[in-house]
């Protein structure tokens, strides 16, 4: 590799490596947070309320559910019953199943779409003519309710009516992919990878777009190939923009509920029953487990911060500090 | 300065906040127990038109009665001035906006398709007890009194454990029946006679096991006409409890020891779980065997899919809710035929699928009255009629009365038909029958059995589960939920 392909990653390497001064740090332990008293802090505040009242209160509610029975009719009322429902859920083998399958299907949904949508992004990125013309018709899912796009994926697969069921029988694949757990499962990855891989494609386009162009040329003129140049530039250069992508696509992933509603309602067999349709049926099929559909909610929200935590680890690029800027901002 | 004395001594003032709460207690408890009886200011004595310009909802599932009422709303509101706005979804949507309801202490939908097993038994803190408004003078009386609803159905679709209250009227009543294609069977009926040795038509008479054999001699002779023999509603859903009760009581199991008694008031001591018994593992079995030569799609389909399947010509016969006849009679006129189920080792049973329409606990005053003006005007003898012959489809009366009216009468097995619904009537009103009616435990718990009850069913059909395992795991399953 050449001395011009290297430079730009080791800069940003010696840029990680030198640690930001620390008296700005200190300074701001020791000072009062002036920010607190500004003007803008307190036009700022009833929009914080707002966030605070909106983000806090549920969750601090959700984790006293949690360690109660939680009756709704006549009146909300909630009586501590200690850790029970945590020993429930945790204690329960088919809410286990239901996390295995939901990690499933969050490695395959999350799996394809960055793949798909980089290879879609990469064809678009290289289309010169008509560009505008194919994007649009790439986005088209992505703006349907995704409830539609699980009764159109219902319809169309059904074997009675559905039109790629009945190509599926002309070319000899006569089983009813929604009516077997073994197809139930990848048939409805595959209806949310065709919704939402033209999203992935949209968020890296525009990572795309943003390469510099000089850095691409002079990848050209030190004889780079393409998948050198894709590999060893352009994503390196993306992996903000990946990032991004990354983390709308798992959040989505882990509430996933509309399209295996509308096609499957879990089953058969219990193939599809992610975790969302186990805190559904906890919360509003069932009587009186509110507090257990707290514990999945929770636990829910435990998982998605740890996937956030590793994108981030993996493709979170720190923004490097100049020296000198550590003083006093606070 | 002089000392400041209190106006009011610290035991005073307790002894006060003490009286105020016990009148607020007591006040919350006499309201929370009796229905109000609102009488509405407008109309100028009309009792149909004292709530005039109130507006309400009316949330139900998404059933030809429904679809009925909500395209005939014109003559209500010309009756009384109320404006009624009708959502349509499906069931468990309906639930679960009730749930939301009933909680959140509003009514947003005022008017409730009070399913006994899904809304009734599991939220009935949550609707109004409709006995003061049906004794109050301030309304019209309910027309031919309550002694004109059929009276299984007002009890397993109107009370729940307290049979003083009622808290629906019997509103829709769909049974399941077996649909057959008469032309296929007039056809294949011959030879299949031959081959079997039985008379292959679906009548009174026939087995579980006949109707086995006849399906399998449909998928290996009549092909060229139709795809399989049978069909079934068996996706992990309420349909596949529901298709699959009927067998289980025709071979003489049950859900718990308490049995069918369970179905009509309901109960919070239903008595201990008996599913896993031999009866419900031979059901099982059998049921198993019947999936394997049914319409592979079957286990994607609930009562609606399998309606459509049927519709479609895919298959010969299936077990249904006899509301799907009007949409059958338009695909295939005058060649759609009904009889009852099969018989089992034990009997025969229709499961019943009727729903009563209730009021919101919450509603209140004007917006209270209007609803009770619509549930009576909606279950009345007349607005059934209607339903009975509307273009979209419709539901059958669950009034005596109707059935007797001589226009309906002249309509029971005419093809084509002004009243589609009725071609069925002579069937349902035999499965109506004590000994033919199949009827689910009404219990609080219902909804959370009902959902392991079709997961391993699902198991069972789609995994190949072994049925005494299925069963097993059922019944330890719902022993829990009892707990």
């Amino acid at each position: 590799m050449s001395a011009g392909l290297d430079a730009a990653p080791r800069t940003a390497l010696r840029a990680r490596a030198v640690p930001p001064p620390r008296a700005g740090r200190v300074k701001r332990r020791v000072r009062p947070p002036r920010g607190l008293k500004t003007f803008e802090f307190a036009m700022m505040a009833p929009a914080l309320t707002v966030l605070f009242v909106l983000s806090w209160v549920p969750f601090v509610v959700l984790v006293a559910m949690s360690f109660a029975k939680v009756r709704t009719l006549g009146g909300v009322s909630l009586t501590f019953t200690g850790a029970d429902n945590w020993s429930a859920v945790l204690g329960d083998g088919s809410i286990w199943a239901s996390w295995a399958r939901s990690l499933v299907y969050f490695v395959a949904i999350v799996g394809l779409e960055m793949a798909l949508g980089l290879a879609v992004a990469l064809v678009l990125h290289q289309l010169v003519r008509a560009r505008s013309v194919v994007l649009s018709v790439v986005l088209l899912p992505m703006f349907l309710a995704p409830v539609l796009v699980g009764l159109l994926g219902r319809f169309m697969l059904d074997s009675t009516i559905g039109l790629y069921a009945k190509i599926l029988q002309a070319v000899g694949l006569g089983d009813d992919l929604l009516a077997s757990p073994s197809t139930a499962l990848p048939t409805i990855v595959s209806i949310d990878v065709w919704q939402w891989t033209p999203l992935v494609a949209l968020i890296l386009l525009a990572g795309l777009t943003a390469v510099p162009p000089s850095t691409l040329e002079a990848a050209t003129v030190d004889g780079a190939g393409y998948f050198r140049t894709l590999v060893a530039i352009i994503l390196p250069q993306m992996k903000p923009i990946i990032l991004v992508a990354l983390l709308v696509r798992s959040m989505d992933a882990i509430r996933y509920f509309d399209i295996v509603v509308a096609t499957t309602n879990g089953g058969p067999a219990d193939a599809t029953k992610i975790i969302p349709i186990k805190l559904y049926e906890f919360a509003f099929r069932f009587n009186n487990q509110l507090g257990k559909a707290a514990v999945l909610g929770l636990t829910m929200l435990v998982f998605s911060i740890v996937m956030a935590r590793i994108f981030l680890r993996f493709f979170g690029d720190r923004p490097s500090v100049p020296a000198g800027d550590g003083g006093d901002r606070g | 300065m002089e000392p400041r004395t209190d106006a009011f001594s610290r035991r005073q003032l307790l002894a006060g906040g003490a009286s105020l709460a016990a009148l607020i207690a007591l006040q919350a408890c006499s309201t929370g127990d009796e229905t109000e009886t609102p009488k509405g200011s407008a109309g100028g004595g009309d009792p149909w038109k004292q709530f005039s310009g109130t507006a309400i909802n009316f949330i139900s599932e998404n059933t030809s009665p429904s679809a009925a009422i909500a395209a005939n709303l014109a003559p209500f509101e010309q009756l009384t001035g109320i404006k009624v706005k009708v959502q349509q979804m499906e069931l468990d949507k309906v639930v679960e906006k009730c749930k939301l309801d009933f909680s959140s202490g509003t009514a947003q939908n005022h008017v409730i398709y009070a399913d006994p097993y899904q809304i009734l038994a599991p939220m009935a803190d949550g609707l109004a007890d409709l006995r003061p408004l049906i004794d109050s003078g301030n309304y019209p009386a309910v027309e031919k009194g309550l002694g004109d609803f059929i009276d299984t159905q007002l009890q397993a679709t109107g009370s729940f454990i307290d049979d003083k209250k009622i808290f629906a009227l019997p509103y829709d009543a769909p049974t399941m029946i077996l649909h057959y294609r008469k032309d296929l069977f007039a056809k294949y009926g011959p030879r299949a006679k031959a081959d079997l040795g039985f008379d292959p038509t679906p009548s009174d008479s026939m087995t579980w096991q006949q109707y086995l054999a006849v399906a399998k001699w449909f998928n290996e002779n009549a092909r060229g006409d139709v795809a399989y023999g049978i069909g079934a509603q068996a996706k992990q859903h309420d349909a596949l409890q529901c298709d699959f009760s009927n067998v289980l009581w025709s071979f003489g199991g049950d859900y718990f020891e308490k049995g069918q008694s369970l179905g009509l008031r309901g109960s919070e001591e239903p008595g201990a779980v008996t599913v896993g018994s031999a009866a419900g593992v031979a059901a099982a079995t059998f049921y198993r065997d019947l999936l394997k030569v049914a319409h592979p799609s079957s286990t994607t389909w609930d009562w609606t899919g399998l309606a459509d399947a049927f519709v479609a010509g895919e298959i010969a016969m299936c077990p249904n809710w006899h509301e799907f006849a009007a949409g059958e009679e338009k695909a295939f006129p005058g060649n759609v035929g009904y009889a009852l189920l099969p018989k089992g080792p034990a009997r025969r049973a229709h499961i019943f699928g009727g729903t009563g329409i209730g009021i919101n606990a919450n509603a209140k005053g004007d917006e209270l009255g209007a609803a009770w003006l619509f549930v009576n005007w909606a279950t009345s003898p007349q607005t059934q009629l209607m339903s009975l012959g509307s273009k979209v489809g419709g539901g059958t009366p669950t009034r005596t009365s109707v059935y007797e009216m001589p226009e309906v009468k002249a309509e029971e097995g005419k093809s084509p038909s002004k009243f589609p619904n009725i071609r069925t009537a002579e069937t349902v009103l035999k499965a109506w029958q004590p000994e033919n009616i199949g009827l689910r435990p009404k219990v609080s718990q219902w909804v959370e059995l009902d959902t392991i009850i079709f997961t391993e069913l699902s198991k069972m059909l789609t995994r190949g589960a072994d049925p005494a395992a299925t069963m097993a795991a059922m019944q330890q399953q719902m022993q829990k939920a009892m707990q």
